[in-house]
């Protein structure tokens, strides 16, 4: 990589190049830092779709890895930079380009911070709903790279239901706009939604067009307490059954509750197994209608306590809590390794059945949380000491999870994408002929193989291979 | 004790989740994932502890360029105490001798005479140490010790004792908001002792990493506050309230005889508009036509209640209006002597904050940090910068 530092700073001037190793000790991995981690030869910060472009044409012609990267704060090890070369931090493509409240559009750049993003509209009576947790960090371009969702999921869909255009720049340089403003297109093969969920390894995300909603006006807040896991199971099953839908309905065990309630005045009970914090918008007849009809669910079903928080504060208490629970559950356990298992509604009861049956089976602690309402559970396995043996034993059980999953109809991820972390589940998922068209797929966008390589299936001489 | 070792096992915790980017003023201004305390921790533990790389210029630069604002460490859902460890880490710069000059200088100005020590000083040292800066706040013509000291009682029945503990701020540039501090203190029934003898707090030493000046300075401090028969302790500076609440007793080592006196006096402690929402107000306060904003200093995580207590107390003023700033917490770069030594961060970080102010239309800007007071008025022309206590006197008439 002889040059390659002076090469990149000629191109974008030297404010925009780190080389040194304790300037890019943080660009070495994600979230998932106990993985795969690599210094990266050099991180560039462009602040325009024209910079990524310079930068991608001169990595194209001497072949360099790019890894593109938004918050790092993914959990599938997408923006580590496994092969080296260049990283580049989106992070100052930082504009909000347009609101367009008459037509319910907004076009950004591909580096703005969701939470940045929803207040800007929220502003406006507008209303942006995927909400993965890391809100307050992660990008729109990371969400649309790795089709993020969150909470929101259940009644609104996730990052994919909103995108309707996108700006890329290709591994040669070259610059597309597939899509538009417009909220439907049916020309050829959709290339917007394709880029969607390619974490990286198809071009760089500069510039995305969204769909946004009215703000609803209303909402409202409901815990319940259940006796057992399997009573909260049934309830999220029997609740979707019976068509009620929640904007959010998360499932949580006792332990995250105890770790949370240092955010509660009253603090919730610990006297249950499981729990369930759902939330409803719309107008206010229309949340008062459904907390009601939910709570009576809840109570014919024999739920220990069902709690409807009226207080607005209280109320933004409980999802703040939420938002933290895993790093909370960090500041417990030496490791926690979130999986991101995604099943039909009313297999819910039988995927937390079995997650018991496996943390007992395999002794590893299993912490189980989740956006229930849409079937996506983040099994956890926690350890108090990472020692070989529990490495050894958690990824059997991780093995044993994921193939659970699967034979109810599941898929290994809901939405935090396959990166390094789960490109070992890929093929069991989707079979050889997939990935092989996927393989295809890279090939005509990525011809000389420079983008994120490494990512979503599994290279020659990888450990499981 | 900010020991750099004993951080082994918590510095672990740090999850990668990078919450604290969305915060750290240091990051938003450089927009580098070097400058974000993640990397400030990967940095300490890969060259100051586990000593896998050598500690470089760049990577003590980059340590030094932290403001120590603790927002990092309030945002951190991993509960790190960020700023202990880089305290920690400065500390241990320090004895390794490797700090530099300036951290020399500015610990010895720092130890001898406090924030105002390097404040006063700064003008003459400017340009042998290349911290000059114009922006350098007046010191009152006299200080706040030699116009109050002693017992201040009220006119009619004491309902409360308090003892005062005067930061250098409030002392030596803003004895206004002393004044104020005493005279609404005493209008709502409340004895204000404020003993001879105080010194600075030690948050400015603690921040170059002189731990022996800063002891020193707790030391001091305790022993003038300890066994005061008095209700509460109170400060008008958010700063000095961290300072005492929670780094002071990490100051000595966790047996030292000291430690049962700090836990004593810090138990009292208080910031004034916090104590005075938390006792209610004895006297309503008369009728003010005034439109504010708060600037909610960094040093609020000591104290749940610190940053809502303005709100609340002025809340109570009949046509004092709140104009809420679009993000009121918000550092302003100031940051102790910050904005001395890193001039170029700091003015990157102000304005970013200059901002939401310019589009914040208000009659005043209040704020209980006299730093964030000077460092943010020095750029605001077309209004007032102080301390919330003032308008609240205002209110009364006093
Ligand atoms: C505490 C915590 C909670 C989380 N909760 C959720 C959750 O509820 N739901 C959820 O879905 N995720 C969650 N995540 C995971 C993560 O925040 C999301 O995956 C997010 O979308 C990543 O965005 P980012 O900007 O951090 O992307 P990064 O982590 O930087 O990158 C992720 C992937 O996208 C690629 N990429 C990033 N930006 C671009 C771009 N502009 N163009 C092309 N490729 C790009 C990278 O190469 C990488 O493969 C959580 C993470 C943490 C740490
Ligand atoms: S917020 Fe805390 S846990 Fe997360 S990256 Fe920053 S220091 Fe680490
Ligand atoms: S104390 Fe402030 S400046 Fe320093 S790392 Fe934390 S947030 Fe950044």
């Amino acid at each position: 990589m002889q040059g390659l530092v002076k090469d990149l700073a000629t191109l974008l001037g030297s404010t925009q190049i780190l080389s040194q190793p304790e300037e890019m000790l943080a660009y070495a991995n994600d979230a998932t830092h106990y993985f795969k981690s690599r210094i990266p030869d050099a991180v560039v910060l462009p602040h325009t779709t024209e910079e990524v472009a310079k930068v991608m044409k001169y990595a194209f012609e001497k072949e360099i890895p790019v890894t593109p990267r938004g918050a790092g704060s993914g959990l599938a090890g997408g923006c580590t930079p496994i092969h080296g070369g260049i990283v580049m931090d989106l992070k100052r493509l930082n504009q909000i380009v347009e609101i367009d409240g008459s037509n319910m559009t907004a076009r950004v750049e591909g580096g703005v911070v969701l939470k940045k993003f929803q207040d800007t509209v929220e502003k406006r009576k507008l209303f942006y709903p995927p909400d993965p947790q890391s809100g307050c960090v992660c990008t729109i371009g990371g969400n649309v790279a790795t089709r993020a969702g969150g909470p929101r999921g259940v009644k609104y869909g996730t990052t994919g239901n909103y995108v309707t255009g996108l700006e890329v720049v290709l591994p040669d340089g070259s610059i597309i706009t597939p899509g538009g403003k417009f909220v439907k297109q049916s020309v050829g093969y959709d290339i917007t939604h394709l880029m969607t969920g390619s974490e990286g390894t198809l071009g760089v995300i500069t510039g995305v067009n969204l769909r946004l909603l009215p703000l609803p006006e209303a909402d409202r807040t409901v815990i319940v307490v259940c006796e057992t896991l399997e009573q909260a199971a049934e309830i999220v099953a029997e609740i979707i059954a019976r068509g009620a839908v929640p904007a959010m309905l998360e499932f949580l065990i006792k332990l995250a509750i105890t770790i949370m309630n240092q955010y509660f005045f009253p603090p919730l009970p610990t006297d249950g197994e499981g729990y369930l914090f759902m939330f409803f918008d719309g107008t206010e007849a229309q949340v008062e209608y459904e907390a009601k009809l939910v709570s009576e669910i809840c109570h014919d079903m024999k739920a220990k306590e069902v709690r409807l928080v009226e207080d607005p504060r209280a109320a933004a208490a409980y999802w703040t809590a939420r938002a933290n629970v895993y790093p909370l559950i960090q500041t417990i356990f030496e490791r926690a390794n979130s999986e991101d298992i995604t099943v039909p509604r009313n297999k819910l009861p039988d995927l937390v059945r079995a997650v018991q049956e496996i943390a007992a089976a395999e002794e590893v602690m299993i912490g189980l949380a989740g956006h229930a309402g849409d079937g996506n559970m983040h099994p956890s396995i926690l350890f108090p000491q990472v020692t070989p043996e529990a490495l050894e034993k958690s990824e059997f059980a991780i093995d044993k999870l994921i193939r659970t999953g699967l034979d109810m109809g599941g898929t290994i991820s809901g939405e935090h994408g396959i990166g390094i972390h789960k490109s070992k589940y890929l093929a069991w998922e989707l079979g050889d002929i997939q990935i092989e068209l996927m393989k295809r797929i890279k090939q005509a966008f990525d011809p000389k193989g420079i983008m994120n390589p490494g990512k979503i299936w599994m290279e020659d001489g990888d450990k499981h291979a | 004790m900010l020991r750099l070792e004993d951080y082994e096992k918590i510095i672990a915790k740090c999850s990668h989740c990078s919450y604290c980017q969305s915060t750290c003023p240091s990051y938003l201004a450089e927009q580098s994932e070097s400058s974000v305390a993640k990397n400030r921790l990967l940095i300490i533990k890969e060259m100051l502890m586990h000593e896998n790389l050598p500690f470089t210029p760049r990577a003590q630069e980059i340590v030094d360029n932290c403001l120590l604002c603790t927002n990092c460490t309030q945002t951190c859902s991993s509960k790190v105490p960020i700023d202990d460890i880089i305290i920690a880490a400065r500390i241990k710069i320090g004895q390794k001798g490797v700090g530099g000059i300036k951290q020399f200088v500015m610990g010895k100005m720092l130890t001898q005479r406090g924030l105002t020590g390097a404040l006063g000083k700064a003008g003459s040292l400017a340009q042998k140490l290349g911290i000059a800066t114009k922006e350098i706040p007046q010191l009152a013509s006299k200080s706040f010790d030699k116009m109050y000291s002693g017992t201040y009682t009220p006119a009619g029945t004491v309902k409360k004792r308090v003892a005062y503990f005067v930061g250098c701020g409030t002392n030596f540039i803003f004895p206004d908001t002393g004044e104020a501090v005493v005279k609404v203190l005493n209008h709502n029934g409340i004895e204000v002792i404020i003993p001879k003898g105080q010194v600075c707090c030690g948050i400015p030493a603690l921040a170059e990493g002189d731990l022996e000046g800063a002891r020193s300075m707790v030391e001091t401090n305790i022993k003038l506050f300890t066994g005061l028969d008095v209700d509460a302790i109170i400060t008008d500076c958010t700063s000095c309230g961290m300072m005492f609440k929670e780094k002071a007793a990490k100051c000595l080592s966790d047996d030292d005889p000291l430690q049962e006196k700090i836990a004593a006096v810090t138990a009292k402690i208080w910031e004034v508009t916090d104590y005075l929402q938390n006792q209610g107000l004895e006297v309503p306060p008369g009728r003010l036509d005034i439109t504010w904003s708060y600037h909610v200093p960094c040093h609020r995580g000591w104290s749940p209640t610190v940053k809502d207590a303005p709100r609340q107390l002025l809340g109570q003023i009949p046509d004092a209006e709140l104009r809420e700033f679009d993000i009121p917490e918000q550092c302003c770069g100031g940051a102790g002597t910050y904005f001395m030594e890193h001039r170029e961060v700091a003015e990157k970080v102000r304005a970013l904050r200059l901002q939401d102010i310019n589009n914040t239309v208000s009659d005043v800007i209040l704020t209980q940090c006299p730093v964030c007071r000077f460092y943010i008025g020095f750029q605001v022309m077309d209004r007032e910068v102080t301390h919330p206590i003032k308008i609240l006197a205002q209110a009364y008439g006093l």
